[in-house]
């Protein structure tokens, strides 16, 4: 996609973008400079979040803030927003130094921002959830206004949404465009995007990108805030990369590819394609057979779901968040029990089976939710491995724990897992994200599974702990172990799939050999679109 | 939450010391307000407070008359313990409580000339707990099976047995010929055996074992590790195949147990006869002694110790100062309120908004 606005490129390319000093431009450019960011800190307790940070943002440019989970970029974010306060430094806005208490004082100044989180009302309308809080007079809500202004929105730049659906009616990518239309609607010059694409499929992607693109040719300045290259090389002007809270630097998009952008964004050369070497399939190892399961309502959360996977391979699962992936987990796990169909693992039907008797049975979860499925951070590290096997030998006899037995093995597994922790007393929720999942690894790779069923295994972990996740799914796939890899990330499930099955409203939508797999056939399916 | 130019940071590590100094500033805060209450009375202060540690401290005998005050406190704050580590709302202890010494007042009086003397001993404090435990099933079983609310259930669950005693207190359980809703006096045998002399008795000693034992129950033992696993996170302990639903099932069945231990223990040790008054709010008291004794069984019986020694001395600041004892519960209270307030710091240090100037 060519770019058709107006920047004086050809000048800046010659600047040493890579410099980590402040650019120093041309005399118009300091008018046309939006935000100025300078030497921004935020600390929490021991964490130093943003350390000295500056930066700024152009008028009308699209301004990515790039970095590892961890670097800092929500946080310089929030600081942005008014809902963090910097310990020190100034924020720079029109030309103003700006001090900000709370969002409020951001959005009467013109900065608006959506969150990863949405923040609507699930039985209000679009419109109505646009304008509560704008009407400062009256105590009817005068629509029909708003109505016009919304819809000119959205003829403006493109969006095609229903504004007068509820948003409990609307799909996620739905209700994302209400979130840009609200801080739009307020009239924002700068608006900061978190995370915006986490949620969505390629082709939404590509309409976002769209839209965003369209908002920068209008004068509006957007932050856009990711971890992942091929968005922030496609869309973005600038780039700003935060490393463990420092600024690494500021760099135009043309200058620089994804393996500089990774250097710096990581510190050190990042392999983008995992070696799989090519491996026979063998024996089935989890089947599922009409796999049903219904809600209270009685609608389908799974829909006669049909998968197998085999001995050293690995089959990956796409679909757009909320497509049923997490019942499917839970299904397997033995969490949900089934309306209908089996789930036989190794010849096994596990269906009248506890979760812990199949755990027995060598089946092993990385579960999406970390933190709330996976971690008792509350527990010591040590603890937090023994989940599960707590009650079973060798760890406990008769009901007694063994000490030595407990200290021994967490030794072990954090000495195997590279979990970087002082000790095994140390609580576990002082973990970074990285040693918090490879806990979690440790504790279900580490007795010999026979099928392991990975959901998100990757998400919000820095680059350097994802290659980490996924040299171990590798090995386990070499080690004989068959693997269902549920994932949002395309790229892992490009990298590391045999097979690629695609799951839409409960139901598998199709299955392709990796070989036959495009982005643009998964993507359509991922969005409900039968070949 | 922001006062001012101050504002809340949440705690990353919370250290053993700053717990300390939470209950130490909570308990001083109490104190400070109960002061102002000693004041409306027209009494001195810092006599009043006086008496109050002459009474529980001041002699052999006093301080062992605290410990006797204690016992109860002991086993109810423990029956907590082990609730709320599984965070299980068992707010029924007070139920639980007379629901032992039910059962430990219905075997004195039934079984007193069948059974020998150490048996006979342990039958009282055995039916106690289990009853206690039984008693602490229903609403386990309301819970499990009907996903109830335990608070609430075990809440009406102590109105349901103290109207059952007042039932049976004035019908078939009276004493002959009293005037009181009480029974009569349970035979010399059925006695818990006394201490130095004191009124100290057997039931203060189980107290510390049932803490010992509490103790190695949740830190040593793989069943402490599901209760604590299920408070700390359920989701995650559902999927890493801990039975939810068992684990409530056996926390409501030993707290149960515990808090019948207490009930029983305060019958054949102290009461030796059931009145409707024998306890003076113990399980309710035991869900301040959990929370000030951090869910610890050792700072449970510190607490329950430092409880008991504030309504043993509250009679001798009575009768020296005039202060009347109901400013000991009324101060119990008034920790409760401290401990939850002083809780935020532990969980939170006050910072000051850094001026950009």
């Amino acid at each position: 996609m060519t770019n058709p606005k107006p920047r004086e490129a050809g000048a800046e390319n010659q600047i040493a973008a890579l410099s980590e000093a402040p650019e120093t431009g041309c005399a118009n450019e300091a008018a046309s400079i939006l935000l100025r960011v300078e030497n921004l800190s935020k600390r929490f307790g021991s964490v130093q979040a943003n350390d000295q940070v500056s930066f700024e943002v152009r008028k009308g440019e699209i301004h990515c803030l790039l970095g590892e989970n961890g670097a800092g970029k929500s946080t310089m974010a929030e600081c942005l927003y008014g809902t963090y306060k910097p310990d020190s430094g100034t924020i720079y806005f029109k030309g103003q130094e700006i001090r900000l208490t709370a969002p409020r004082d951001a959005i009467n100044l013109g900065i608006g921002m959506v969150h990863q989180h949405f923040v609507l009302v699930p039985p209000m309308s679009v419109v109505e959830n646009i304008i509560i809080g704008t009407q400062k007079k009256g105590l009817l809500l005068r629509t029909e206004e708003a109505e016009t202004k919304i819809q000119g929105l959205c003829d403006e730049y493109g969006i095609d949404l229903d504004i007068h659906a509820a948003i409990k009616e609307l799909s996620v990518s739905q209700q994302q465009w209400t979130e840009i239309l609200k801080a739009l609607y307020v009239g924002v010059d700068l608006l900061i995007l978190d995370e915006p694409t986490a949620v969505l499929t390629p082709q939404e992607i590509t309409a976002l990108f769209r839209t965003v693109k369209k908002m920068a040719e209008h004068g509006l300045s957007v932050v856009l805030i990711t971890h992942k290259f091929a968005e922030v090389l496609e869309v973005s002007d600038r780039i700003t990369v935060l490393r463990k809270g420092k600024l690494i630097g500021t760099v135009n998009t043309r200058s620089i590819n994804d393996r500089e952008l990774a250097r710096m964004m990581v510190g050190r050369d990042v392999i983008f394609h995992v070696e799989k070497e090519v491996i026979e399939p063998g024996d089935l190892v989890l089947e599922m057979e009409q796999v049903t399961l219904r809600n209270s309502q009685k609608t389908k959360k799974l829909d006669h779901i049909h998968l197998q996977v085999r001995r050293h391979e690995i089959l990956g699962l796409a679909g757009v968040g909320g497509n049923g992936q997490r019942s499917l987990y839970n299904a397997i796990i033995g969490v949900s029990p089934l309306d209908e169909g089996r789930i036989l693992l190794c010849g096994e039907n596990l269906v009248k089976k506890s979760v812990a008797e199949r755990m027995m049975a060598r089946l092993a979860g990385i579960p999406e939710d970390r933190i709330k499925q996976g971690l008792l951070m509350d527990f010591s590290v040590k603890e937090s491995l023994l989940l599960g096997r707590h009650n079973r030998r060798p760890f406990s006899r008769f009901g007694w724990m063994s000490k030595k037995k407990i200290r021994a093995f967490a030794e072990q597994a954090i000495a195997d897992y590279e979990i970087a922790v002082q000790n095994c007393d140390v609580r576990t929720g002082t973990l970074s994200g990285g040693n918090l999942q490879k806990v979690i690894l440790a504790r279900e790779l580490s007795h010999n599974p026979c099928c392991v069923v990975a959901s998100q295994p990757t998400r919000g972990l820095d680059v350097g702990a994802i290659e980490y996740v996924h040299r171990r799914l590798l090995d386990l796939r070499r080690e004989g172990a068959g693997i269902l890899l549920i994932s949002e990330d395309l790229d892992e499930l490009f990298n590391l799939s045999d097979r690629i099955a695609v799951i839409y409203k409960g139901r598998i939508m199709g299955e392709f050999e990796r070989s036959e797999a495009t982005r643009e056939r998964i993507g359509l399916l991922m969005a409900g679109i039968s070949e | 939450m922001k006062i001012g130019s101050f504002y809340l940071e949440k705690r990353t590590h919370v250290r053993w010391y700053i717990q300390g100094l939470s209950i130490l500033i909570a308990l001083l805060g109490a104190f400070g307000v109960g002061a102002l209450l000693i004041k409306t009375t027209g009494a001195n202060v810092g006599e009043a407070y006086a008496a109050l540690f002459k009474g529980a401290f001041g002699s052999r005998n006093a301080f062992l008359e605290t410990l006797v005050q204690s016992t109860p406190l002991i086993l109810t704050g423990l029956a907590m313990v082990v609730a709320f580590r599984a965070r299980v709302w068992n707010i029924g202890a007070e139920g639980q409580f007379f629901a032992g010494a039910m059962a430990a007042a219905w075997v004195s009086m039934s079984l007193h000339d069948t059974l020998p003397y150490p048996l006979l001993l342990a039958a009282v404090l055995g039916s106690a707990m289990v009853a206690g435990a039984c008693w602490s099933l229903i609403a386990a079983y309301c819970k499990i099976r009907f996903n109830a609310n335990i608070i609430i259930v075990t809440v009406m669950m102590n109105y349901i047995i103290l109207f059952l005693l007042s039932y049976l207190l004035s019908n078939t359980w009276r004493e002959p010929g009293s005037y009181f809703m009480q029974t009569a006096r349970f035979e010399r045998i059925t006695y818990l055996p006394r201490f130095f002399s004191s009124r100290l008795h057997l039931g203060f000693f189980n107290a510390l074992i049932a803490a010992a034992l509490v103790y190695l129950i949740v830190w040593k033992t793989s069943l402490g590790y599901s209760i604590r696993a299920v408070g700390v996170n359920p989701v995650a302990s559902q999927f890493k195949g801990i039975q939810i639903k068992r684990t409530i099932l056996t926390v409501m069945l030993i707290s149960g147990a515990l808090a019948g231990l207490a009930g029983g223990g305060e019958i054949a040790g102290l009461q030796h006869r059931l009145r409707l008054d024998i306890s003076t709010g113990y399980g309710y008291t035991g869900i301040i002694i959990a929370l000030l004794g951090r869910l610890n069984p050792v700072g449970v019986a510190l607490a329950a110790i430092f409880f008991g020694a504030l309504v043993n001395g509250s009679t001798h600041m009575q009768i020296f100062t005039g202060v009347p004892v109901a400013l000991v519960q009324s101060l119990q209270g008034i920790v409760l309120i401290f401990l939850l307030m002083s809780d935020v710091l532990t969980r939170y240090r006050i910072r000051r908004m850094p001026h950009a100037d």
